[in-house]
């Protein structure tokens, strides 16, 4: 497949990407610099950021080093963006933490700072994002990252399938609040994806665990690149006609 | 077989198949299927390429025969398919009550009992080795939600959705199979519903981002057979501007 999909091609067009330093965020942010974007890379990891900066594509991105969990101050950080570097495209919510713990554990305290990156950023980025000053007058497009946790339950992921479930239901009115302003809200849900994130949590495994998991997505466990390509075509203009939607990419595990 | 490996696409004289054919011929063969010769040759002028197709004229309401008529197309041709595009598709809108067997019949046979046919012919070994490795389906948002009138059109979109998690789990992962979901799109099959101004008014406000094209289903198709949807399977994808999470109209 070659210049036939042009359609995917950002031609210079701003996209801000959280979590962009690394798995997911890092691996859309590289093919959204490939695809012509030019990038807003946001991370709390400093030197994370710079390093991912680096390794881009062409001209005209930068990094911002921001604490999610500070909610309040999104809008205003993303008036900010777009007063300095011109007017905002595209939002890729890829920050995340996980959470995996018996429900017993769950204190208040365990949870906190995940619903705060997961969620109620999410909803903070997005109203900070269809500010008339922030997006492209022309219309724009937002990826939020969930979970087939969002969709499925595990036994432990109570609490980390409550803040991607909420997403899901966030974009979903979003995206009819915000069509008449073309402005697109789409999800991806990734199943297992070898991630940073899923090395912590996949080093507490036994052996047989990791290959049960395995053994649970029909195509094998995913690359963070896997999800890059979902999340980019949900972005470009190849999705056009999508809002509302989630698109599952899983290996088959909620298939199965 | 030489090993030259198509795209088949059912239905891609009109519409959504035509509009994926159209978009496909840049970079793969083509089987072009449909049933009328004249429209058939009509896509294949609009194609790129089109010295390098084929066209396999055949009416699918016979589901019989489609076996033996495929086959002969990739014996004579010396052919194997790769990937698998079903956009055949017929809409009859009428009640339960004034509907006949046969309507629910000829239905099931163009929208479903075909698609089983034909992979289970792309799977057997002797008749296109291991080639199959992507399959398409053109289901609907109808096997989501139910429309009045739209009965056996539901259930055998319905019927493909399952056909299609099913054939996931069973092929992978030599084969990937999905379905996009297509909310209402201007095509020849719903020309009709769409010429009643009333209804064609009230489908635009049900719509958030506005009534699609077939276009905007090709992107779907060619960005699922596509290397970057190589992690992507069992999944139906609703490319429907918004019209079923939209509650408000």
């Amino acid at each position: 497949m070659s210049e036939a999909f042009n359609a995917f091609k950002l031609d210079g067009r701003r996209v801000l990407v959280t979590g962009a330093a690394s798995g997911i965020g890092l691996a859309t942010s590289a093919l959204l610099s490939r695809l012509g974007g030019r990038l807003v890379a946001v991370d709390s990891n400093e030197e994370g950021l710079r390093t991912a900066l680096a390794s881009f594509e062409g001209e005209g991105h930068e990094g911002r080093c921001w604490d999610l969990r500070k909610v309040e101050q999104i809008p205003s950080w993303l008036l900010e963006t777009a007063a300095t570097g011109g007017p905002l495209f595209g939002l890729v919510h890829a920050a995340g933490l996980s959470c995996i713990q018996p429900v017993r554990l769950l204190e208040p305290s365990c949870y906190r700072d995940v619903l705060l990156v997961n969620t109620e950023a999410a909803l903070a980025l997005a109203r900070g994002f269809q500010q008339k000053k922030v997006v492209d007058p022309a219309g724009g497009s937002i990826v939020f990252v969930t979970s087939v946790m969002s969709l499925v339950g595990s036994a432990g992921a109570a609490a980390y399938g409550m803040t991607k479930g909420a997403v899901v239901g966030l974009a979903k009115s979003l995206s009819v609040e915000l069509a008449p302003r073309a402005i697109r809200v789409n999800c991806v849900a990734p199943g297992f994806v070898k991630t940073p994130m899923f090395d912590r949590l996949s080093a507490r495994w036994e052996a047989d665990q990791r290959a049960q998991v395995e053994a649970a997505h029909p195509l094998g466990l995913g690359e963070p690149e896997d999800v890059a390509n979902a999340i980019a075509f949900l972005l470009a203009d190849t999705g056009r006609w999508m809002t509302g939607s989630v698109m599952v990419v899983d290996g088959g595990y909620t298939a199965l | 077989m030489d090993g030259k490996r198509h795209i088949l696409i059912t239905g891609s004289s009109s519409g959504i198949g035509r509009e994926t054919a159209i978009r496909l011929s840049g970079s793969y063969p083509l089987i072009l299927h449909g049933r009328d010769a004249t429209r058939l040759d009509e896509a294949l002028r609009g194609c790129q390429h089109p010295e390098r197709h084929v066209l396999w004229k055949y009416d699918l309401r016979d589901v019989d025969q489609i076996e033996d008529s495929l086959k002969r197309v990739l014996e004579e041709n010396s052919i194997g398919v790769e990937g698998f595009v079903h956009c055949a598709g017929t809409l009859k809108i009428l009640p339960l009550r004034t509907m006949e067997r046969l309507d629910v019949q000829e239905t099931m046979n163009v929208n479903f009992n075909s698609a089983v046919e034909i992979i289970r012919l792309l799977v057997r070994k002797k008749v296109n080795r291991k080639h199959l490795c992507g399959i398409v389906i053109i289901s609907s948002i109808a096997s989501l939600k139910g429309a009045r009138g739209f009965n056996v059109y539901c259930a055998s979109k319905g019927a493909l959705d399952a056909f299609m998690r099913a054939l996931a789990v069973e092929l992978a992962p030599e084969v990937r199979v999905n379905s996009v979901l297509p909310g209402a799109i201007r095509t020849g099959m719903t020309n009709n519903m769409l010429n009643d101004p009333e209804l064609s008014k009230r489908l635009e406000t049900a719509y958030p981002l506005g009534m699609g094209q077939p276009g905007d289903i090709a992107f779907a198709v060619e960005f699922l057979l596509s290397e970057r949807a190589r992690w992507i399977t069992g999944q139906q994808l609703v490319v429907d501007g918004g019209r079923t999470i939209n509650v408000t109209a």
